[in-house]
């Protein structure tokens, strides 16, 4: 079962300036969770926090009951892993950049029957394995990263708005793997979306993040439907601090 | 010693000057704004090496040991000093870090050379030390900068795929190796490129010293490839050592990208 994950009064400051202030929530285990919320609302440092790419300056995070810090990040990073918002894919085959991860952690195996479940879980078949991994459309390039993500045999996915740089149609394919990724596989997802339409899409529990604090944590159905928050009603229609949901 | 030696004359050099005042003219015919920059490298050229023959007559006859390992130290800070301030922010810990793998790379280099290999004598003479040292740290500071150029930029302009593979649950050093290796690369092919070309295209200094002075040929070309086999061991140790500390000063012990040593 995917761990819980807790954050208690979570603070960052960068540079002088808050960018996450007093954060407390709970994701918990095969949840599906979309975090929405204005540019520079600090979505991207929660997940940043949860991958523990950065620590926060105050507050803890916890992996069931066990303080980030006493997890090695190594392991942590394989258990909680994050997909970014600009796919970077390595040189090489779409096979190679599977095998990346295996390759970081010896010993390297090289099973392709597990390749071709983790491309196909990510909305690839098998036929991708042997291209170059450098020429394929922003989409593909997108979902590789997503499946390479799944080699390490993850918990909890993080997703930072990962349709950001896709056309509609790849979008709507790639949070339909998204969702199966979640109901099929029973991988909790946390994602980051621009999109309101995306969070309605994929269902579960929707996280409002205003000015780096928690405005609203809902279920996506009543979010949508009946917002609990004004905050909530102003980011639904249009109106919240200038931002264009 | 060569018995047809001519010892040049201070008007003899002064008439070479006249070839730099030359290069200044061409500099202000095509508008180069090189003028300022040429007068200044001449006298400095002139009094730097000036005082050095003072210096080393000096040290010469007294030859205490604290007294050459003081001027070699100094030559390495200077070095050091050198490289970091060619860097876009040239911080202490920078220059401590570029003192550490020079002193290191150079060091261990002339202790080789001259303890192990050559057995000079008393092991502090500074007729084999200063000369050596200052081949050796001449040509490691060139690689030292560019190993510390190369990994900077790389890092900075690869800082996505960096932390794709710490993502992946990549250590710090597992997600440095490539601009490491890189780095590595662009600090050791200069040397290599000498190495390929020496004699055939160029007259290495010192051995082309040597012959002027009056030196057998064949010793002179002895020295030289030593020179060459020290250069290329130093410039390895140095830009091992370098790139090794360096690219551990961009993370944390957590395996996270320190975001102060990206920004700006």
């Amino acid at each position: 079962m995917p761990p819980t994950i807790r954050l208690e009064q979570i603070c960052v400051t960068k540079r002088g300036r808050p960018v996450l202030t007093d954060v407390t929530l709970t994701f918990a285990p095969g949840g599906m969770y979309s975090i929405l919320g204005s540019s520079g609302a600090g979505k991207t440092t929660l997940l940043r926090l949860l991958n523990r790419l950065e620590d926060p300056t105050s507050g803890a995070l916890r992996l069931d009951d066990t303080p980030y810090p006493q997890v090695s990040p190594v392991v942590l990073r394989r258990r909680v892993a994050m997909v970014f918002q600009v796919p970077v894919v390595f040189t090489g085959s779409v096979q190679d950049n599977l095998l990346m991860p295996q390759r970081l952690q010896q010993p390297y195996d090289g099973d392709v029957a597990t390749l071709r479940r983790r491309l196909e879980l990510a909305g690839l078949d098998a036929t991708f394995l042997d291209r170059d991994a450098a020429r394929l459309s922003v989409g593909e390039k997108q979902r590789v990263c997503m499946a390479r993500a799944l080699m390490t045999e993850p918990e909890v996915l993080l997703l930072d708005e990962p349709t950001a740089a896709l056309d509609p149609t790849a979008a709507r394919r790639l949070i339909e793997s998204v969702a199966d990724l979640n109901r099929q596989v029973g991988l909790t997802v946390i994602m980051v979306s621009h999109q309101p339409g995306q969070a309605r899409a994929v269902g579960g529990q929707v996280v409002l993040l205003v000015g780096g604090g928690v405005a609203e944590r809902n279920s996506a159905a009543e979010f949508f439907s009946a917002p609990a928050t004004e905050n909530g009603r102003s980011y639904l229609n249009g109106t919240l601090r200038g931002d264009l949901p | 010693m060569n018995p047809q030696l001519i010892d040049p004359s201070w008007l003899q050099l002064a008439v070479a000057a006249g070839l730099v005042l030359i290069a200044i003219g061409v500099s202000a015919a095509r508008g180069l704004g090189l003028e300022r920059d040429l007068a200044v490298a001449t006298v400095r050229t002139f009094v730097q090496l000036l005082a050095l023959g003072y210096v080393l007559g000096f040290v010469f006859s007294s030859a205490r040991p604290a007294l050459i390992v003081g001027i070699l130290l100094f030559m390495l800070t200077i070095a050091a000093w050198t490289v970091a301030g060619r860097q876009r922010r040239p911080t202490n810990r920078l220059r401590l870090l570029v003192l550490a793998s020079l002193t290191s790379g150079c060091g261990l280099t002339l202790v080789l050379a001259t303890e192990v290999i050559l057995r000079i004598q008393p092991w502090y003479n500074p007729y084999y030390l200063i000369p050596l040292m200052g081949m050796v740290i001449g040509n490691s500071l060139n690689s030292a900068t560019l190993a510390v150029e190369r990994l900077d930029s790389d890092l900075r302009n690869t800082r996505d795929r960096v932390e794709a593979l710490l993502a992946l649950g990549a250590t710090s050093r597992q997600a440095a190796a490539a601009p490491v290796h890189d780095a590595m690369k662009a600090a050791m092919i200069p040397i290599i490129n000498s190495m390929m070309v020496v004699g055939l295209v160029s007259l290495p200094g010192m051995m082309t010293g040597q012959i002027l002075g009056g030196s057998v040929p064949l010793v002179a070309i002895k020295y030289q490839v030593l020179i060459m086999y020290m250069i290329a061991f130093s410039t390895a140790v140095t830009a091992f050592v370098l790139t090794t500390l360096r690219a551990r000063a961009y993370f944390t012990p957590a395996h996270q990208l320190r975001d102060e040593m990206l920004a700006g």
